[in-house]
């Protein structure tokens, strides 16, 4: 078997034990990696109902053929866990050097067991596994934790990191690597904290086995230099994924106070424009010629590297316009380890609760200084933070008064950067994203407004969605692979499949990755009935907020309209029907065989009746 | 008749404004606007008025605001 190194790592962080465990190619070519990996694993190995936060939970570090490999923008490592946020399946990518140097030291997953009974790090050379003492960086934030390991091991290990948000459980603590990178918004951070689990890193020598190490190294090398000429030749990393902020605003798809509003006259004092102008440095993952992360001085100073999903919720959505200030909750969100997407609409929901007198407290939209005191409460769940730590739907839950309509959630994940008020198919990407609400797996928002009439609820949309989650929430997470090349600059699908094969000496076509990805979406779908075997449709839907006429815009091109709950359950029915999924949103006894989960499917009738 | 025009992301460097009123004569299309304007067509684009894509053909309309955008992933 070429392309995989066919080994897994098994730590055990409770009796500090290690072992590799090797798997075959029908394993490799069934889950082919990443995602793929990362999900079968926790099906197989998880109980349903574990605690996420528990030593029975584990943490899965999934890489896949392309990991590490010298070709376009592979620098993705995968990290998934039982998701505390959500109670479901949970998993984020993030560029990270732990992608290269694990697969160096023979590794494509790495599963994380058990809890330590102190705080740890994980040192991994190749063979060699140490669980080392982490107290003396227990309690520092990010920046200063990657420089104590880089100081230690120098700045070429691969490194995943957590903050002080991580080490106290917040449930929507992130996964930190390099420079502005970090990962796993559903709390893998929080699991990580769990098991008392400061770091790891990891160091290889090894080749990376590859079937045609010179036909990969003339394309993939190539193709990186022929990406950051199209980048060049397009200029789109000079305003990168900020660029968004001015389009959402001018089409009312902007996230403003909690959603209520689509777009704010003062949008742009934090636009892309004047990010890049403000620029003082630009940081991008390994294997990367198409660097996004913009980084400015905010207001106390620090580097803060922005990307359009934290300027859209720490900013818009807080009603915070001043663009140092709104880099200084970003600072505090890496440092802190904290996922901004969720930070931001936590923040953001707690003003609106205020506002509306369902809850009483001091904080109110466009208050900066406020905001950063209650990011650094939550990291350390003091006072208020530890309400505020556990996210929308919690909060909601605890607040009553009607307050879970406009707690912007699906599934317990927080609605990212778009707000779909009046976009029928980029809402039910969100209700239909099986993490819970995320723009990665289906960002169709470009594709609704430009070839489709906005307030329709056609099939020609759910097709869509599903055609999206088969590339970016399929393709790109088990490859993995970063999608930017494919989504920015148009760098064709094409590629993957050249680059697949010759890593692995098979022959895929694109047709074959795609069943891949249906059988990742339907097993996902199946670890959430697992769990939850009360599964019904409503579950897929976006928050009522989105509903409600009384919530529509007052002015501006979207006023009095909102999406309609009828005509959504209709793009919910296209949707299952397109999937081969019943009409609660669970696959099918036949999809179940087509896809080739006959095993999954008789575990999960322990739970769930299938029809 | 005057319409205006809003670039998105990085065609403002490219093209050299980020928004301006521009003099078109009636029953002027999309297209004719780019092509006055210098906007390259080499990479993919999102044309939008009143928040709705519209073709290369669509014709313009006094008080238009017409967003030209690269087309974004968003993060």
């Amino acid at each position: 078997m070429k392309g995989w190194t066919g080994n897994i790592l098994r730590v055990n962080l409770s009796n500090k034990t290690f072992r590799k465990e090797t798997y075959g190619e029908d394993f490799a070519t069934k889950w082919v990696g990443g995602r793929g990996f990362a999900l079968k694993i926790l099906w197989d190995e998880l109980k349903p109902g574990i605690d996420p936060l528990g030593p029975e939970n584990k943490l899965i570090v999934a890489l896949g053929p392309l990991a590490g490999i010298p070709a376009p923008n592979t620098g993705k490592t995968v990290v998934a866990a039982k998701s505390p946020l959500t109670g479901g399946y949970g998993d984020g990518n993030l560029g990270s050097r732990m992608t290269e140097q694990l697969r160096k030291a023979g590794y494509d997953a790495l599963i994380v067991e058990g809890a330590a009974e102190k705080p740890t790090y994980l040192y991994i050379e190749d063979d060699k596994v140490e669980f080392l003492p982490a107290l003396e960086v227990w309690g520092k934030g990010t920046y200063d934790t990657n420089d104590w390991f880089y100081k230690k091991y120098g700045r070429g290990v691969g490194l995943l990191t957590i903050g002080p948000g991580g080490e106290n459980k917040v449930l929507y603590a992130m996964v930190r690597s390099m420079e502005g990178r970090a990962g796993g918004r559903p709390g893998i951070g929080a699991v990580m904290g769990s098991k008392n689990l400061k770091a790891i890193v990891a160091k290889g020598t090894k080749e990376i086995p590859v079937a045609d190490p010179e036909g990969i190294r003339e394309v993939g090398l190539g193709d990186l230099k022929k990406v950051g000429e199209l980048d060049k030749r397009t200029g789109w990393s000079k305003q990168g994924t900020t660029g968004v902020l001015a389009w959402c605003n001018e089409v009312a798809a902007l996230p403003v106070r909690n959603m209520r509003k689509t777009f704010h006259p003062d949008a742009w004092k934090i636009d892309g424009e004047r990010l890049n102008a403000a620029r003082i440095a630009t940081y991008g993952c390994p294997n990367c010629t198409m660097r996004c992360g913009i980084t400015i001085r905010d207001h106390e100073g620090h580097e803060a590297e922005m990307d359009y999903e934290n300027i859209g919720m720490l900013g818009a959505d807080l009603e915070i316009f001043e663009l140092d200030q709104v880099g200084s909750l970003n600072y505090l969100c890496d440092d802190l380890g904290l996922d901004a997407i969720s930070a931001g609409a936590v923040l953001a929901f707690y003003a609106d609760a205020i506002d509306h007198g369902a809850i009483d407290g001091d904080f109110h939209f466009g208050d900066a200084e406020k905001a950063k005191d209650l990011l650094k409460l939550i990291a350390r769940r003091e006072g208020v933070g530890n309400f505020l730590a556990d996210g929308t739907m919690r909060m909601a839950e605890k607040i009553g008064k009607g307050s879970s309509s406009y707690a912007m959630h699906v599934k317990g994940l927080e609605i990212s950067a778009y707000n779909c008020k009046f976009i029928p198919g980029m809402a039910l990407a969100y209700g239909t994203s099986p993490i819970g609400a995320h723009h990665k797996e289906s960002w169709v928002i470009t594709f609704e407004i430009m070839h489709t009439t906005r307030e329709s609820y056609g099939r020609e949309k759910a097709e869509k969605v599903i055609e999206l989650q088969r590339i970016r929430g399929g393709l790109f997470e088990y490859l993995p692979a970063c999608r930017f090349p494919w989504v920015e600059l148009g760098w064709g699908l094409e590629h993957y499949p050249v680059y697949f094969n010759r890593i692995t000496g098979l022959n895929w076509t694109l047709e074959d990755f795609w069943k891949i990805s249906d059988r990742i979406y339907a097993l996902m779908k199946f670890f959430w009935a697992r769990e939850f075997p009360d599964w019904d449709r409503t579950r897929d839907y976006p928050p009522m907020a989105w509903f409600d006429p009384s919530n529509a815009d007052k002015e501006g091109i979207i006023a009095g309209k909102v999406l309609e709950l009828d005509k959504y359950n209709q793009l919910l029915d296209h949707y299952y029907d397109i999937r081969g999924w019943d009409k609660r949103g669970i696959p099918t006894r036949k999809t179940a065989k087509d896809l080739g989960l006959e095993e999954e499917a008789r575990e999960v009738e322990k739970f769930v009746r299938l029809e | 008749m005057k319409v205006t025009v809003k670039l998105i992301g990085h065609l403002i460097q490219k093209v050299g404004f980020s928004e301006k009123d521009v003099e078109i004569s009636p029953g002027a299309t999309v297209s004719q606007l780019i092509e006055s304007l210098g906007i390259p067509g080499n990479s993919p684009m999102i044309i939008t008025v009143g928040g709705q894509g519209v073709p290369p053909e669509h014709p313009l309309k006094e008080g238009d605001r017409l967003v030209i955008s690269h087309v974004y992933s968003g993060g």
